[in-house]
């Protein structure tokens, strides 16, 4: 009987199957079972956070705020018996908005190995500069004073933001600019870095939208108040609208050095420019049409006797109380609110709290009334809380909410 | 005995597809191994040289850059460098770590994110040396460290180490090795099935023609000869398979007349079975193969028609037909005539011998047929064979030498002809009731003379009781001449009786001289009464003959009677001078009796000679005879075997001589 084609084809399996089992090297060994460690930066009587931000220098401003709007609820929590009979502590390292020193803190955070979370980082340049460090650590950062686009694009489960985004900023702005106001010229000024160039492609992605483009695009140094050039080009476009990405101190000087050379265009700033600080710069150029736009509700005390509940006026209260004489601020009041989202997450997370399990729990909260106007939800592939973008214009020396955008029209 | 299969063996026994895919498979598998592993070599050792040639391009890139942070004494800016250089994305799984010493050894910074193990600090870059790298173990994690100095002029003021993952580079290799097997198995897939349809289709025609061959081998010709993709063609439709008298030229190449151009008819060209089909020598030899297949069938179905044919002319020939063994004489076969006939159940004659049919009359027929000379055609009238229940009748046997089956046989057709025998008999049976009536005169002369005796004799012993004394010895002598007077009478009349008497179908054995003295003894006294006279030259003690004595009488009471009326013709009975005398002879020869009956008349004349035998022939008068006489003597002598023969002079008389062979 002549061997047959079946009898010949598995042969050739089987010959095949045994070179594939020979071939070395193929296989993973299996990753050794992890004891169960103790979490860290958690023990029985504290819950330790890491924070890296700007307390010196041009940006610690920001910093400092930031960190006393979060240490203020922190603080009132501790004296309310803590979380779970645990005290929350940060220990704050002072980076001065230098993103080496800022992966230099976060890299001693995490050798040092005796913190839970990092917490309340301030600045684009800074946080992207750690933000591979979180995969490779596992541990989850929250709360970061910046609207970068690489915080949110692509997701990264160990990041968690509270705010909205710098693309919703300026996206918004310039819908307003455009439609409200009928401004197709629109200039953008932006420190070069990662957070300018953060703001430069939101305002270009929202130009995009009315078939418009930038007329001019000009930046500065960060750490420096080299805006000279960077003004001049933007006046040679005759702008209407000057998108600023960049510090409060680069941006007062240039509203002030233009408005000294006479060019008074609408000049709108990100929410990271920090209200308060370009508002106190900004006292001798009262002419000047500022706009900014805010990611948290106005700090005033108006918004506080509408919404008597609110976290605003909660805010304002413990502020008052833990920092007295301290001025209420959209920094601030930011970093409240970031501390207000940890204490949830820790809630939520339960007595025995872990890194994945902290990072559920902020994913399951959904619709938390912490604003009243804008509740606050996560999801697993969600991880920016709010969405609200708020704006407010410079009016005698402060900023001040509004929402009728007919008021910044150039009187004649 | 069997023995293990050599591999020339076990080479042959696989099908002709298996060799061509296996020889094939080999080639490619052959070549393609070989690239493969040359590519593969050539790859693997390039790869891991360009990845550790690009861990020392970023070692020596770091060392540049790093210089001034460490003069500076700027770490954050080092760690922020190195860092950098360490999280490039397509880097990141490649290098495994970075970190950068001072002179002293202290470490600057570093990408890990846990403290600095000490298995990382083992190699120490040896003073002069600008590059080194060594292979250590960090938690478990086998890791290439590169080191590099970093110079300040002439000298070194640190060392940058990075550390390239050994785990990621063998992934990269065994991703290689993957596709190279991949790559490998592939082609083997692809090629399997490439040749596995290529040997396919070279083979199935084969495997077809195979299997119909083997089917043909089985005698099963009902197979369909269509091909995929072709109309049904059935062989029946062809018009040259019904009618045997239209063959296809070009394929019947036995009708083909001796000129050989002869044209195809006109409807051949219409079957599919001509068309002329396109492909490869395969489907060539398909092809011929379908229409030897074909002529086969076509063939089959004339040898089927014509023995047919021939089966029904045996079977319902009106004659009884044999096959007979020329070996043992046994029939092979029988038709349904014979069957019928001779009264046997269907199949029974089967295996008999012959002369179950015929004991004694085939004994001819059987010595002539197993003695194994070329009879050639053999004609044996009148035998009498017997049927079952013995009850006998006569056949005309014609017995021709054939071939049954390959084996030299006798072919035997029977005739019966009992019924002519009948007719015949019956004839020979009036034939004798008008010699009776002839012979009545010659009776009663015969019977006159033995009861005038007995009337004398009778008168002559009235005479005593009339008173007349007659001696006791005259007495008792006319009683006993009574007596012998009486007993001649019964046996004329006896005579008379067995001449009357139907004959049976048997013969009996016969002494010649019997019927010759019974008919004499009817015949005597009136011929001498005519002034004819006997001279009998018997002889005694003669060898027996087969025959009917009765029937023996009545030839040699024709002929005798012929010889009186020939011999008065001849001469008047009133002459004195006048011979008239009718000669019988007995005799014999070797193998045979022989009768003579000469006369004195006047002869025959050689042109009656040939014709006197036939019926109807008579010299006579009109009234005188019939002209059967003859006729019927000759038909009783040749039923013996017998022959007659005229011997005559004319004006001298004539000899009719009978011949018969002896018993």
């Amino acid at each position: 009987m002549p061997i047959t084609i079946t009898t010949l084809m598995r042969t050739l399996a089987l010959v095949f199957l045994a070179l594939v089992a020979l071939t070395p090297g193929c296989t993973d060994s299996g990753q050794p079972a992890s004891p169960a460690t103790p979490t860290p930066g958690v023990t029985a009587t504290e819950i330790v956070l890491g924070s890296s931000l700007a307390l010196t220098g041009h940006a610690g401003y920001l910093g400092t705020q930031t960190l006393r709007g979060a240490e203020a609820y922190l603080r009132y929590v501790n004296e309310n018996g803590g979380i779970y009979g645990r005290s929350i502590r940060i220990i704050s390292r002072d980076d001065a908005y230098d993103p080496p020193r800022c992966l230099a803190n976060t890299q001693r955070f995490l050798i040092d190995g005796n913190i839970f979370s990092l917490f309340c980082y301030v600045g684009t340049p800074t946080t992207v500069q750690v933000l591979p460090l979180l995969d490779d650590a596992k541990v989850p950062l929250l709360g970061m004073l910046t609207g970068a686009n690489a915080l949110r694009e692509p997701f990264n489960r160990y990041a968690i933001n509270i705010r909205a985004s710098y693309y919703q900023e300026t996206g918004t702005a310039v819908r307003h600019l455009v439609e409200d106001l009928g401004i197709k010229r629109i200039a953008v000024f932006y420190q070069y870095d990662a957070y300018g160039f953060d703001g430069l492609v939101g305002t270009e992605l929202a130009l995009k939208r009315f078939d418009l483009e930038p007329v001019a695009r000009s930046f500065y140094i960060r750490g420096t108040l080299d805006v000279e050039d960077g003004l001049e080009k933007i006046m040679a476009s005759d702008a209407e609208a000057v998108v600023m990405v960049g510090t409060y101190s680069a941006c007062a000087r240039f509203i002030q050095l233009s408005t000294t050379r006479g060019f008074f265009p609408i000049f709108f700033n990100v929410s990271f420019v920090g209200a308060e600080e370009l508002a106190r710069r900004l006292v001798a150029v009262p002419d000047a049409r500022v706009v900014m736009s805010q990611v948290v509700p106005s700090p005033g005390l108006e918004r506080a006797r509408e919404h008597p509940d609110d976290a605003v006026s909660e805010y304002l209260k413990i502020i008052k109380r833990y920092y007295p004489g301290e001025p209420p601020s959209f920094i601030g009041l930011e970093g409240f609110l970031n501390a207000r989202i940890l204490v949830e997450g820790l809630r939520r997370a339960g007595p025995n709290p872990t890194r994945e399990g902290f990072i559920d729990a902020i994913e399951s909260i959904r619709d938390f009334p912490l604003v009243e106007d804008a509740a606050i939800t996560f999801g697993p592939k969600d991880h920016q809380g709010m969405e609200s973008v708020y704006f407010t214009r410079l009016i005698k020396g402060s900023f001040h909410p509004f929402t009728d955008w007919n008021v910044l029209r150039a009187t004649e | 005995m069997k023995r293990p299969p050599t591999p020339e063996t076990l080479f042959n026994r696989v099908s002709l597809r298996s060799k061509l895919m296996i020889s094939m498979l080999v080639a490619v598998l052959f070549i393609s191994v070989t690239i493969a592993f040359v590519a593969r070599w050539i790859l693997v050792s390039s790869l891991t040289d360009e990845l550790e040639l690009r861990g020392s391009a970023i070692s020596h890139s770091i060392a540049d850059r790093g210089a001034e942070h460490i003069l500076d004494n700027d770490t954050p800016q080092l760690l922020s460098l190195i860092f950098d250089e360490v999280r490039l994305h397509e880097r990141k799984s490649l290098v495994a770590y970075i970190f950068i010493e001072d002179r002293d050894g202290t470490i600057l910074a570093h990408t890990l994110i846990r403290s600095m193990p000490d298995e990382l600090r083992k190699h120490s870059l040896p003073e002069g040396v600008d590059e080194s790298t060594m292979l250590l173990s960090d938690n478990g994690e086998e890791v290439y460290d590169i080191a590099v100095s970093i110079n300040e002029g002439l000298y070194r003021i640190g060392t940058v180490h990075v550390g390239l993952s050994k785990s990621h580079i063998d992934s990269l290799i065994s991703k290689l090795r993957f596709a190279f097997l991949g790559f490998i198995s592939g082609v083997i897939i692809i090629t399997l099935i490439l040749s596995s349809q290529l040997t396919r289709r070279i083979t199935r025609p084969v495997s077809d023609l195979t299997r119909l061959a083997n089917e043909i081998s089985k005698g099963n010709f009902n197979i369909p000869l269509s091909r995929k993709n072709e109309e049904h063609w059935d062989v029946s439709n062809c018009p040259a398979f019904t009618n045997t008298d239209l063959p296809c030229w070009h394929l019947d190449q036995s009708a083909l007349p001796d000129s050989g151009e002869a044209e195809a008819h006109p409807s051949c060209g219409n079957c599919v079975f001509y068309r002329t089909r396109p492909g490869d020598e395969v489907a060539q030899l398909g092809n011929s193969f379908r229409s030897m297949v074909w002529s086969i069938r076509l063939y089959r179905h004339r040898l089927h028609e014509s023995e047919e044919k021939y089966r029904s002319l045996f079977d319902s020939g009106p004659d009884p037909v044999y096959v007979v063994s020329s070996s043992d004489g046994t029939i092979l076969d029988a038709n349904p005539r014979a069957e019928e006939l001779y009264g046997y159940a269907p199949g029974e004659l089967i295996a008999q011998p012959f002369t179950v049919l015929a004991a004694n009359e085939t004994q001819e027929f059987m010595t002539d047929l197993l003695s194994g000379g070329d009879l050639g055609c053999v004609y044996y009238p009148k035998q009498i064979h017997a049927k079952k229940d013995g009850e006998p009748f006569f056949v005309n046997m014609h017995a021709c030498p054939i071939s049954y089956q390959g084996k030299p046989a006798i072919i035997i057709a029977a005739a019966d002809i009992t019924e002519m025998i009948e007719k015949d008999a019956q004839l020979i049976q009036a034939a004798k009731m008008k010699t009776l009536g002839e012979m009545s005169a010659g009776v009663a002369h015969e019977l006159n003379q033995p009861l005038n005796a007995i009337k004398m004799g009778t008168e002559y012993l009235r005479m005593a009781e009339e008173g007349h004394v007659i001696p006791p010895e005259q007495q008792s002598e006319v009683l006993v001449e009574i007596s012998a007077q009486v007993d001649r009478a019964s046996e004329i009349i006896n005579t008379l009786r067995a001449f009357g008497r139907k004959s049976d179908i048997a013969t009996e054995r016969v002494d010649l001289n019997a019927p010759i003295n019974a008919v004499l003894s009817i015949l005597r006294r009136q011929f001498e009464l005519e002034n004819i006279r006997f001279d009998l030259r018997l002889t005694p003690q003669l060898p027996p003959m087969n025959g009917h004595s009765n029937r023996l009488q009545q030839v040699l009471f024709n002929l005798i009677s012929n010889a009186r009326d020939a011999i008065h013709e001849h001469c008047p009975a009133d002459d004195p001078d006048a011979q008239r005398v009718i000669t019988i002879r007995t005799g014999s020869l070797p193998g045979k009796v022989f009768a003579e009956v000469e006369d004195t008349g006047g002869g025959i004349p050689p042109e009656v000679q040939s014709k006197i035998f036939e019926p109807f022939f008579t010299t006579k008068e009109t009234g005188q005879g019939m002209g059967l006489g003859l006729a019927i003597s000759y038909g009783i002598v040749k039923d013996y075997s017998g022959n007659i023969q005229i011997r005559s002079t004319e004006g001298q008389g004539t000899v009719f001589h009978l011949e018969f062979p002896t018993a």
